[in-house]
């Protein structure tokens, strides 16, 4: 699966594209049925990955129906329910704004330095979001690092920036990467002569993005705000750190005082939510145009828009990056101070452990994706909609309902496997499967069945067809998808805290145990590590387009 | 009312020096850290003497214990057990691994999560929980878990180590290092005579508009209000929380961050444990910040740390045995030293700027078990629009 193997099939793949499109024939989707093996494994993936849901139906059941409608009714429901909403709008919205032009600049345009800007424009996906929201507070705070910095000059105090604003500034700001991931893999496969022909009929060029891109990238954009929707919805962190009241709050409380089945019925209403944001992506998403063409012309030039351009990359990175780095450089500096953490001191193991169990959950859903993604691409059923949609339930369900929900199965069903790694890597796949599934997916659409039907009029069993067409067409897919579930396994904390073996201690549980007691300087060593190690990661995930980062 | 607790403290205290006596003579002589924590050498067991664990020095000076059971005069530890601590391992770590290391056949395996956490962990493992000790920052976590029926009894002479009113009448729960409820200030704001030693006075404290700190979703929070609760009634707490809103209260994630907002000038009065201002002038001794009480009410109740043994344990001597250890001598003076808790044995004193245990005002007739009755709580708080 070496990149110049994948780049020489791409490359005849694109011809053969080339070719069936000069046919003409728009090949419509679903026209071959996958086997009924894979549709079954599909179906068999989906089950397992919602058996996770039992406990909380279970559970909420304790609550009795006449307390789940009053629950679900009473004025401060409904004001987390519309704060929710808010937000996630909010995020969703503006993580297209700053994901989709940052993806045009880096794959269509001139910009300078646009490899250097690919990667760093990326890179805010390895911070999490708990991190970068404590940064934001601690630099930005109305008495924080940069009032301080201001004092002389007479700053008393800046403006607060807590409350629905902060929450979306920073969860915008870690989380755009999933629609610029997305987004630009689209943009890149795409045949831009369609742009050229819209621009030889008069078109503007705005009028040529918008009649010609934005249908072909429209799939792309939705199955990245998909992914940023469902993460803000999911995300506790950030909106406790930025004091805001969203869900996940309410939910936090509940388990912390002991209500456990409240906890457990607001989280099936977010379930239910989850379910609406799934439904209305599957609408935006459409019909979906069938393995683009890839041949791309001259790139679009700036002209004076250089400068902006630039400046709009620059502030982005800037804020994502620069600000969290800076205050645990700060922590980092200053961590010989702290009293009483000897224990925290730093151990290579912490870092084996979350590397080792990250690239084990990478590879177990990349072998749970496979059937999912692929009925998903070939097939227009009910099953396999529902298949895919169902991976995705995980996802939007906080860490800390889905390490409590796989205590209940564990000690239940599975006393072998509680506390050992394999119920640890089972629960990542839950909730991260979704990263995978899209990635892939998508690689599977831009395949032309063509292809593999070819290699079986050659003489190839189906088998043989796939391994020696499809599954290089969709390594790159495959590895990215598998990159991006990396790095989210290793910033997942809640279920790795309800999980883990006892005594198996990940970067992300030595940041918590001394960000939590408030020995900041303990947290700045496993914090950067995290970091750098996730952002190596990311390069794989940009790299693994790299023949085309020229 | 005070008189006679106090009475009661004192007598504690003098059986328990006298009980102690041989052990700190015995096992105290050589306190200067010689043998440090984080020492893992094979041949240490349950005979030799025992030193200071930690780096036995104080930001606030030295010390020398002269009070408490050794850890040598307790019965030695042998097997394998699985503590679930809610207390953080920056915090505890250092004491467990000098536990472990005291005895050559004795391994104990910590899970670090929060309290409620671990308390959920414990409810949903139901039968199949492998833990065999719950070691809590507080005692409604310890009290929700001796309610659902999932501790059992502790020996009557580990539980006799802590006086009455820091344990569970009836046995299920010991605490095993004590906080007070505080109010830290910014002392370049305010001197001592301006914050209020009622705490009922703090809605009306005009003064403090936009100026309080507070950590609502904190688990100490809760336990203060829950206090509050059992003492004034849900009305006058419903009144007190209303009153706090409408005086613009700052709401924080933890009250670490309560108290270092106040060090930073942000605000400049909150409610919080006393151990956060200590840790926080620990780490920067100028920091404009100071520890003021108020007196017999909800605002200063003395709440616990502590720890339990769990039902489904197959090693329930064992377990016993291990909080036993916390509450040794060398454990409590651990305590004072490195958390800047209140040791709860007699004989081990505080550390840093604070009154001794039996200068501090608590409030009476509250049985720290109440503390437990979070949800009425929760309720309360979400009723008024704190949470």
């Amino acid at each position: 699966m070496d990149a110049e193997h994948s780049t020489g099939a791409n490359d005849a793949a694109s011809d053969a594209e080339d070719r069936s499109a000069s046919n003409g024939a728009s090949t419509p989707l679903g026209e071959s049925t996958p086997p009924l093996g894979l549709s079954l494994a599909s179906a068999t993936v989906a089950v397992v990955v919602l058996l996770p849901l039992i406990w909380l139906v279970r559970l909420a059941f304790d609550v009795g129906v006449e307390e789940a409608v009053a629950l679900s009714v009473r004025p401060q429901t409904v004001e987390v329910f519309a704060n929710s909403a808010a937000l996630v709008v909010a995020v969703t919205a503006a993580s297209i704004l700053v994901g989709v032009p940052l993806a045009y600049l880096t794959v269509r345009t001139d910009l300078p330095f646009r490899r250097f800007w690919t990667v760093a424009v990326s890179l805010p996906l390895v911070i999490p979001s708990y991190i970068g929201a404590f940064a934001f507070v601690t630099a930005f705070g109305p008495q924080g690092a940069l009032q301080r910095l201001l004092e002389p000059f007479g700053v008393e105090s800046l403006p607060r920036l807590y409350g629905f604003t902060g929450a979306t500034l920073v969860l915008t700001l870690y989380t755009y990467p999933y629609v610029y991931i997305t987004t630009r893999a689209a943009l890149k496969s795409m045949d831009t002569t369609l742009v050229e022909a819209a621009r030889t009929l008069r078109h503007t060029r705005w009028e040529a993005f918008r009649r010609v891109t934005v249908p072909q990238i429209r799939p792309a954009v939705a199955a990245g705000s998909l992914l940023v929707a469902l993460y803000t919805l999911s995300d506790f962190g950030t909106p406790a750190i930025m004091r805001f009241d969203a869900f996940t709050r309410v939910i936090f409380v509940e388990f912390n005082s002991f209500g456990r089945d409240l906890a457990a019925l607001l989280s099936l209403q977010l379930v239910a939510v989850t379910l609406l944001i799934l439904a209305a992506e599957s609408r935006i998403r459409g019909d979906e145009q069938v393995y683009g063409g890839g041949r791309a012309t001259d790139r679009v030039r700036l002209g004076r828009w250089k400068g902006p351009a630039l400046g709009f990359c620059t502030g982005v990175s800037a804020l994502a990056l620069a600000v969290p780095s800076v205050v645990l450089g700060t922590w980092f500096v200053r961590g010989a101070s702290d009293v009483g953490s000897e224990t925290l001191a730093f151990d290579i193991s912490y870092v084996l452990n979350s590397v080792g169990v990250a690239a084990a959950t990478a590879a177990v859903a990349a072998i749970f994706a496979f059937p999912v993604a692929y009925v998903a691409a070939h097939h227009r059923g009910t099953v396999a909609t529902l298949a895919e949609r169902a991976t995705y339930v995980g996802y939007a369900v906080p860490g800390v309902v889905i390490g409590l929900a796989l205590v209940y199965l564990g000690t239940s069903y599975a006393q072998p496997i509680y506390q050992t790694l394999y119920l640890l890597v089972f629960a990542y796949v839950v909730r991260f499967l979704p990263q995978a599934v899209g990635s892939l997916r998508a690689s599977f659409l831009r395949v032309d069945p063509k292809l593999p039907e070819a290699a079986r009029t050659l003489g190839r069993t189906p088998g043989g067809a796939f391994r020696s067409v499809t599954l290089p067409l969709v390594a790159p897919g495959l590895l990215g998808g598998m990159a991006l579930v990396f790095l989210t396994t290793m910033k997942e904390l809640p279920a790795t805290l309800f999980l883990a073996p006892t005594g198996f201690e990940t970067l992300v549980t030595r940041v918590w145990s001394a960000y939590s007691q408030g020995y900041f300087g303990r947290a700045a060593v496993p914090a950067l590590i995290l970091l750098a190690v996730s952002g190596l990661s990311m390069l794989v995930i940009v790299s693994q387009e790299g023949y085309d980062v020229k | 009312m005070h008189m006679e607790r106090n009475d009661t403290g004192r007598l504690s205290r003098r059986r328990l020096v006298a009980a102690g006596l041989t052990a700190g003579v015995a096992g105290l002589a050589g306190c200067n850290g010689v043998l440090g924590g984080g020492s893992d050498d094979g041949s240490q067991n349950g005979s030799q003497s025992i030193g200071q664990i930690g780096s036995g020095r104080s930001p606030f000076g030295d010390r020398s214990i002269d009070g408490g059971t050794s850890m040598s005069e307790m019965p030695a530890l042998s097997g394998e057990l699985t503590v679930y601590s809610g207390r953080g391992e920056a915090l505890v770590g250092e004491l467990v691994e000098f536990i472990d290391d005291l005895y050559d056949d004795f391994s104990v395996q910590v899970r670090y999560a929060g309290s409620s956490d671990l308390v959920n962990q414990i409810i949903t493992e139901g039968d199949g929980s492998p833990a065999d000790v719950f070691y809590s920052v507080n005692a409604g976590s310890l009290g929700t878990l001796a309610e659902e029926g999932r501790t059992t009894p502790l020996p009557d002479d580990v539980l006799e180590l802590v006086r009455e009113e820091f344990r569970d009448p009836d046995g299920r729960w010991t605490g095993t290092s004590g906080r007070a409820r505080t109010v830290p200030y910014n002392t370049d704001q305010w001197s001592a005579s301006d914050v209020p030693n009622d705490i009922s006075a703090f809605p009306d404290a005009e003064r403090f508009a936009d100026e309080v700190g507070w950590a609502p979703t904190y688990g100490s929070f809760q336990a203060f209000v829950t206090a509050m609760r059992v003492l004034e009634g849900d009305e006058p707490t419903r009144e007190w929380l209303q009153g706090m809103l409408d005086l613009g209260v700052q709401e924080y994630s933890d009250e670490f961050l309560v108290c270092q907002a106040i060090a930073d000038g942000e605000i400049s009065v909150g409610f919080a444990n006393h151990y956060y201002i200590q840790r926080i002038l620990a780490g920067r001794n100028d920091a404009p910040l100071a520890t003021a009480f108020t007196s017999g009410d909800a605002g200063s109740i003395f709440n616990v740390a502590g720890a339990c043994t769990v039902d489904t344990s197959d090693n329930r001597e064992l377990a016993a045995n291990f909080i036993r250890h916390l509450l040794s001598a060398e454990a409590q003076d651990y305590f004072a030293r490195e958390t800047f808790e209140y040791p709860l044995v007699s004989g081990v004193d505080p550390v840093g700027d604070l009154p001794r245990i039996d200068e501090l005002n608590p409030p009476q007739g509250v049985d720290l078990t109440q503390l437990s009755d979070l949800e009425g709580t929760v309720d309360l708080m979400r009723d008024v629009g704190v949470l």
